[in-house]
């Protein structure tokens, strides 16, 4: 039997009256990979956090063994305690220096860890005192960089800026820095949500290296096909507690859910649409040689023509930053560095409220900075929405009444939690305040609604939810048009099926059951060789 | 009773720490120079609160304040960092010894008439000098606090110029001031011969328009929201440009009718040095009252009772009225403090989430 490199013992983290972890107990042995599951909520990113010194357990204790095998308790105050006895986190939001080149990404993190990078560096030969010098020499970290890059085959240009490079790429580099300081433990918090299905494997092929080097990996993620993939022992974390530990393949898929949310689940059935084609084809929205700019005025979205019908979902699959958030603000009249026509119910109004009051909804990708306002409340949130402000106020006077009325009704239709109107936004979780998003934008009905990763970050019941949503919308003869990096919802949710890569959009309503091409689309594969295969196929 | 639950702890406890601090903080500058801090303060306090004429004065020292700090906490709270408080209040000034000195013989010779006119001018004058630096913040995204500082100079410079050899200088040529201006231009007094005006009124009465128009209304809700989070704002519909155009304008309007206010009340003529940094001392007034308009009333009034309290620190005690802009200092210094403190806590909150 392996021995334990990290431990958890009985480990209990409150917030005020709210217990986040409750007495978990948990192990982690050099060389295996370990995947935590749980829902949205149920303590994974509190448990992960405790361990990286982000906070500190209310009762309980951590230990780790160091590479001398002592055992000793670890009381990390920060995160650079708990870097400096081996233990290495890549966030789910990557925590690069964009306009710094890999390089000195790498030296950024090294800066502080003389020990670590001594180890780690002379083990290939290349060590010198660097980084104990006032001056940064560039030279040396783009040599560190490479010899890391070689040494666990993690390919990447040490010279280039982070900011140009692919989801993907950043990833690879968040991992170089953990390696840089030589960490033991790795810590990755959904770290497949940004990749598309080829650069998971590719992932799964590094990891697996990382593994064979007898470093130990804590996995976390909702995705239960890549858990049973990678991993070779779960834990299921529930409400804050530990419900299941055990060697992948002792469960299936669906008795890791049940364990999950304490239920079967079920996902929505989406009823096949036979009002198509009954009715004229009404273009709920038309666009033509769409080109939008992005920030940096590089071509973000690139000749797009598509339309959206009444009673119709359009899925948009693709891997983040592929211009689909720039597609979305431009639809919405959010930019307007484009070219091509939009046309909204057979109109063209120009700007965001303009296009709102033309009947479009729009859950936008970042609910922290564009969908909820942080300090205002909960009342103030869902009333956020030009429609909705017009229907309470008169002479420009808000109707108190009304106001704290309609606020009242969404929270209890949409099972905002807590259910107090006056609570600013900012003390939600994620998923709550999604909720608020979503109740304030589909419960005028609109005749379009734009979605962009509407259930990122939703727990499975949240989820469901907002999918009985947007098919309760198509089936009131309203259109959708969902634009979503979980390619499962696309598939789920949507009639017709369109793939964006790199700022093109194509039509994939044919290929929706081949996962292979689908992957391949999103990842850019030259289109014209993949219809060249679908002919022969 | 809702109001009352409304006002938590938090909200009284800021003002109050902050104030002790300041207080605590100057006592110990007192010592160090010789004075007795508890006998300096006994002798603000009456200064400032002592009677009835007292109080009056404390409320006319007020009144620029306010006006000011009304103009700074809107335009605050749309998330407009509009410095420019001083110029514009300098604009309504200057606007209003115009009207007063050369238009007000044209008008009918009562201040019922005259005075408002004057008063809508001043506050149009001032609105229109805060649209400056709105429509370069707009459509070529200057930023606010350079461009509203740089017409504060402006905005001083313009007075120098019309009243020392300018057409507004005064008809004996004297010296750097304007002629008096028309005695039916004068702001009516509450209670005559004492100086309280009907400036202290009207300024009460916009702080309560403003507090309505902040939270009651879809203008006020629109407004905050912008300077809340400005993306989810715009993502909503809401227009940002439209509310920085308006804003600014409210902004400069307040604190160009406070120019007005004291001109047309007060001074009665323009002179050099006619604000000795209303605008910027408001920067501190709006902030201790966290934005919120009918807060401000009474931060208002605590630099008021500071200014009036130092006049008799000065008097009785011998402790230069220096030490006043010390306290404003001082004060102003640990808004600052304890607003980033707050700051900090609540991105320590959220990253906690």
């Amino acid at each position: 039997m392996e021995e334990n490199i990290l431990e958890l013992r009985n480990v209990t983290k409150t917030f005020g009256d709210f217990v986040a972890v409750d007495s978990v107990d948990f192990e982690l042995q050099a060389g295996e990979i370990h995947a935590i599951l749980g829902e949205n909520g149920a303590g994974k990113s509190t448990l992960m956090n405790l361990i990286y010194g982000l906070y500190h357990p209310s009762d309980g204790r951590i230990y780790v063994t160091d590479r001398e095998k002592w055992r000793y308790r670890l009381r990390a105050k920060s995160p650079r305690d708990a870097i400096a006895t081996g233990i290495g986190m890549v966030h789910q939001h990557f925590m690069l220096v964009e306009n710094l080149t890999v390089a000195e990404n790498i030296a950024l993190s090294l800066g502080q860890f003389r020990a670590g990078v001594a180890k780690s560096i002379s083990e290939n030969g290349s060590y010198k005192d660097w980084f104990g010098k006032f001056l940064f020499k560039k030279d040396e970290a783009i040599r560190i960089t490479e010899a890391l890059s070689e040494r666990f085959g993690l390919t990447v240009d040490p010279s280039t800026l982070v900011r140009s490079l692919s989801v993907g790429l950043k990833q690879r580099v968040e991992i170089l820095k953990a390696l840089a300081v030589d960490a033991r433990i790795l810590i990755l918090d959904e770290p497949t949500a940004v990749l598309s299905p080829q650069e998971v494997e590719g992932f799964f092929t590094i990891l697996r290296k990382l593994q064979a080097d007898g470093r130990a990996i804590i996995f976390i993620s909702h995705k239960m096909k890549e858990v049973l993939e990678i991993s070779d022992r779960i834990t299921v974390l529930r409400r804050g507690k530990k419900v299941y530990l055990g060697p992948t393949g002792e469960l299936t898929a669906r008795e890791l859910a049940r364990e999950m949310i304490g239920e079967d689940i079920n996902e929505v059935e989406r009823s096949a649409n036979a009002d198509i084609g009954s009715d004229p084809p009404d273009n709920v929205l038309q666009l033509s040689n769409l080109t939008v700019l992005g920030d940096r005025d590089e071509v973000a979205v690139s000749d797009v023509s598509m339309e959206s019908r009444r009673g119709e979902i359009v899925g948009i699959a693709g891997v983040d930053g592929n211009g689909q958030r720039e597609l979305a603000e431009a639809i919405m009249g959010l930019r307007h560095n484009a070219s091509g026509t939009i046309s909204i119910l057979g109109a063209n109004p120009k700007g965001i409220k303009a296009v709102r009051q033309r009947g479009v909804g729009y859950i936008p990708e970042d609910r922290q900075t564009t969908g909820v306002i942080a300090a205002f409340s909960v009342t103030e949130n869902l009333l956020l929405n030009v429609t909705h402000l017009d229907n309470l106020t008169h002479w420009n006077v808000l109707n108190q009444k009304r106001k704290r009325e309609t606020a009242e009704q969404l929270i209890t239709d949409y099972d905002i939690r807590p259910p107090v109107a006056d609570t600013p936004a900012s003390s939600l979780s994620g998923g709550n305040q999604q909720k608020i998003v979503i109740a304030r934008e589909i419960s005028l009905h609109p005749d379009l609604l734009i979605a962009v990763n509407p259930t990122r970050g939703l727990d499975v019941n949240a989820a469901r939810y907002v999918h009985e949503n947007l098919l309760a919308q198509r089936n009131q003869k309203k259109s959708v048009l969902l634009i979503s990096t979980e390619l499962d919802e696309v598939l789920l949710l949507s009639d017709r099926l369109y793939v964006m890569s790199r700022g093109k959009l194509i039509e994939a309503t044919a290929q929706r059951n081949d996962i292979e091409t689908l992957g391949l689309l999103m990842t850019g594969e030259s289109h014209t060789d993949l219809s060249d295969g679908l002919d022969e196929s | 009773m809702k109001l009352l639950k409304k006002i938590n702890f938090h909200w009284v406890a800021t003002p109050v720490i902050i104030l002790a601090s300041a207080f605590v903080t100057n006592a110990v500058i007192m010592l160090l120079c010789h004075y007795n801090p508890l006998e300096a303060y006994q002798a603000a306090v009456s200064g400032a609160f002592g009677n009835g004429r007292k109080l009056g004065e404390t409320l006319v020292k007020s009144t620029p304040f306010l006006m000011t700090g009304l103009s700074v906490a809107m335009a605050f709270r749309c998330g407009i960092w509009n410095i420019g408080a001083e110029g514009q209040f300098l604009v309504g000034a200057l606007t209003a010894t115009w009207f007063g000195t050369k238009l007000a013989p044209v008008f009918p010779h009562t201040p019922w008439i005259a005075v408002p006119i004057c008063l809508c001018l001043a506050a149009l004058a001032g609105g229109i000098w805060g649209l400056i630096p709105a429509i370069l913040k707009v459509a070529r995204g200057v930023n606010e606090v350079i461009s509203t500082i740089m017409l504060n100079y402006v905005a001083l410079h313009l007075v120098s110029m019309m009243i020392d050899g300018g057409p507004l200088q005064e008809t004996a040529q004297r010296g750097p001031q304007s002629d008096r201006i028309a005695e039916w231009v004068f702001l009516p007094r509450v209670l005559p011969p004492h100086r309280v005006h009907l400036g202290i009124i009207i300024a009460v009465v916009l702080a309560i328009i403003l507090t309505f128009i902040l939270f009651r209304t879809a203008f006020g809700f629109q407004l905050r929201a912008v300077g809340e989070g400005a993306a989810a704002a715009e993502a909503a519909g809401i227009s940002i440009v439209q509310n920085t155009l308006r804003v600014f304008f409210i902004s400069g309007a307040l604190a160009g009718l406070g120019g007005a206010v004291e001109l047309t009340a007060l001074t009665r003529r323009l002179f050099l040095n006619f604000s000795p940094g209303y605008g910027y001392t408001a920067i501190a007034v709006a902030l201790l009252a966290k934005l919120n308009p009918l807060v401000t009333v009474a931060a208002a009034l605590l630099f008021g009772a500071l200014t009036t309290g130092s006049y008799s620190m000065q008097r009785e005690v011998g402790i230069s009225d220096k030490v006043t802009l010390v306290m404003q200092a001082t004060i102003l210094l640990f808004v600052i403090g304890y607003s980033s403190v707050q700051l900090f806590r609540k991105r320590a909150a959220s990253h906690s989430e």
